[in-house]
């Protein structure tokens, strides 16, 4: 019975090409927006622009410029007034720049100000800062930075594994991409079941000498079969295609999708329980659907969000296979167990579904 | 005469409304049995229950000689059930729905093949076989709605309201199909609110109202019981009184502004009596006895006016 409707599901779904790009096509357009976006926004790739302004003549000021000019990730920008830099980072797209006043004196108060938007995030506003502030200092220091003793030493803590190095946006995108589309299978899902009650061949089930929970089983296990193939099919093209790199455990890779497409149809189930009409459904659903995948982090980093976002994102079970999936795909060497708390949310967000789904269900 | 199915004291309450209520009903092997009834009488309640769709609150079901509490997979697969709905994927062909149907009933490969083929040829859809549903024409899409009830050849089958919404043609062809099956050894229970399809197909009916089986018998002896003479009197002005001015003349239902009266005397004091509460009589019709005069009688409402 299983088989003949798993056949029967894949007929449908080759029938149903609205179903077919909300679930493969879409996806990828997606990924290649966001990614080209990451990739030729502002930056380009190029050196950010750091603006600067000193007075004629100042030798510090002309050894800051000409260090942020050396450094790999600024270019100094002149400006001929101090207030026209100051205009700059309010109004235009400069992020920060220095002004070297003429009596700086650090050891009397004098010092050189970082025009900077302090209301930034401090994910976006730190590493700006950091490195600005690094490079004025090893400007001015009065031993040649080659002759320093090494101060710093980056160090990664124990527990998490080294970061791929020279990942591209795809890195990034593909996973949470294949994170909010895996639960638009939830959708199909509940607008299979509400069909199957309007057109009556829900009846002709509940008819048919098969026990209810095969009969639910059957309707349920095609869709997470046609989730882990849109899972497989999103990673391969991500890893063949957009470059994508998988850091850690392949098998680590495949759980966490079967655990995505778990939660995902589940989900679906607990949406079919409410009982709505294939149309609510359709106007609901994906709604819901893209605002858990906005607070999961899958369209904007949750590393950006307020705390209280990233608070109300743990809810939601997008977050957890993004968490999960990121640290395959980006942390070098990580396994199963270094998921397992990934893994572990995504298996009770898919019981608390079903346990809710089946509570709540009507065969009748 | 072998029992094909036995609902003994079947019901079904929805909350604290007894939607059908304590229901005796055997069917004899290879008969066909009109189900009629207005809305909300029962029908596709009873139905439900007697096919496993729905679980009774009371009562049990015996299909075959088997209880389908007891034994609902062996019951179950003597039945097939064609639901009032077109119970269909409209984006499969003929055969792909009818082999996942078949499935259902642990029919696979090979016999499967050969039983579509049987029921869509039963059907009169043979030549049609790999088409998309949703480009048949409505008769043809409830042709198929009767092939997927019969492709794992049941003992009994339940045809609710099968012919709605058809051309005449599919319609002859769907009274030539259950004819063919009756033949062929299937009991077949038939709704529907066409009361001259179920005088052209059913050897006996049942007519239910408010949640009870009212009468059952051959057609010939629910017209003798219950179907008197009488008239059909649509009448304007002061109804309550006019009604009960006829009936002291005679048994009177009401509807609307229409008084349907058997009298126990004569037409000319009945409608002397009427008219003298000072209504007008817009229209008197003479009704003969029928089916569909014993439904009335019975029930008190038209069939199709309350379908």
């Amino acid at each position: 019975m299983i088989g003949a409707s798993i056949l029967k599901e894949i007929w449908l779904l080759l029938r149903d090409r609205g179903r077919l790009i909300s679930l493969f096509a879409l996806p990828v357009v997606f990924m290649v927006v966001f990614g080209s976006m990451f990739k030729f926004g502002p930056d380009k790739g190029e050196p950010r622009p750091i603006g600067i302004w000193y007075a004629d003549g100042d030798a510090r000021g002309k050894t800051i410029e000409a260090a942020l000019n050396a450094s790999p990730g600024f270019v100094a920008k002149p400006f001929p007034s101090a207030d026209a830099l100051r205009h700059a980072v309010a109004h235009d797209n400069l992020a920060a720049g220095l002004i070297v006043p003429a009596d700086f004196d650090p050891l009397h108060g004098k010092l050189i100000e970082l025009s900077i938007d302090e209301g930034a995030p401090i994910q976006v506003r730190g590493p700006i800062e950091g490195a600005t502030i690094g490079t004025v200092m090893r400007a001015l220091s009065p031993v040649p930075v080659s002759a320093m003793p090494q101060l710093v030493e980056p160090k990664t803590p124990p527990g998490i594994a080294n970061p791929l190095a020279g990942v591209t946006a795809f890195q990034v995108t593909v996973p949470g991409n294949a994170v909010l589309f895996g639960f638009f299978i939830s959708m199909a899902v509940a607008i299979t079941f509400a069909h199957e009650r309007h057109t009556g061949v829900w009846k002709r089930l509940l008819a048919a000498p098969v026990p209810r929970w095969q009969a639910l089983v059957g309707k349920l296990v095609p869709y997470v079969l046609i989730a882990l193939v849109q899972s497989a099919f999103l990673f391969g093209l991500g890893t063949g295609v957009f470059g994508m790199q998988i850091a850690g455990s392949i098998a680590a890779l495949v759980l966490l999708s079967i655990g995505l497409a778990l939660c995902a149809v589940s989900f679906g189930l607990l949406v079919s329980s409410f009982g709505g009409t294939e149309r609510q459904i359709g106007s609901t659903v994906p709604v819901a659907i893209l605002v858990m995948g906005l607070l999961g982090g899958c369209m904007f980093p949750r590393l950006f969000m307020p705390a209280f976002m990233k608070t109300i994102g743990n809810a939601v079970p997008q977050s957890w296979a993004l968490e999960g999936f990121y640290t395959v795909l980006i942390r070098q060497g990580s396994t199963i167990a270094d998921v397992a708390p990934q893994l572990a949310a995504l298996l009770a967000f898919a019981a608390g579904f079903t346990l809710l789904g089946l509570w709540r269900f009507k065969f009748e | 005469m072998t029992a094909m199915l036995e609902l003994t004291g079947l019901g079904k309450d929805y909350g604290e409304r007894a939607a059908v209520k304590a229901l005796d009903l055997t069917v004899v092997k290879g008969e066909i049995l009109g189900l009629l009834g207005p809305n909300g009488a029962g029908k596709t309640t009873t139905i439900s229950m007697a096919s496993g769709v729905v679980t009774p609150s009371r009562g049990r079901v015996v299909i075959g000689g088997v209880e389908l509490a007891k034994q609902p997979r062996v019951a179950k697969a003597k039945l097939g059930l064609v639901p009032q709905e077109l119970a269909l994927y409209e984006e499969l062909s003929a055969i792909q729905n009818l082999t996942y149907f078949a499935a259902l009933y642990g029919i696979h490969g090979k016999l499967a093949a050969e039983r579509v083929q049987w029921a869509l040829g039963v059907v009169g859809l043979a030549d049609r076989a790999k088409d998309v549903v949703k480009t048949y024409s409505g008769g043809m899409q409830r042709r198929l709605n009767i092939a997927a009830g019969l492709v794992h050849k049941p003992e009994l089958l339940i045809l609710d309201e099968p012919t709605v919404g058809v051309d005449p043609q599919s319609r002859n062809h769907i009274f030539e199909t259950v004819r063919t099956l009756r033949t062929s050894g299937i009991t077949v229970i038939y709704t529907s609110h066409y009361m001259e399809e179920v005088e052209a197909l059913c050897d006996r009916v049942a007519i239910m109202d408010a949640g009870a089986i009212v009468a059952l018998g051959t057609i010939g002896e629910l017209v003798a019981q219950y179907a008197g003479k009488g008239l059909e009197l649509e009448v304007t002005g002061d109804l309550d009184a006019a009604a009960a001015a006829a009936g002291s003349h005679g048994t009177v239902t009401r509807e609307g502004n229409v008084l349907r009266i058997e009298p126990t005397a004569g037409l000319a004091p009945l409608l002397a009596a009427i008219e003298a509460t000072g209504v007008t009589i817009a229209r008197i019709e003479s009704r003969e006895a029928s089916l569909e005069t014993a439904f009335l009688a019975l029930t008190g409402r038209a069939l199709r006016d309350v379908a």
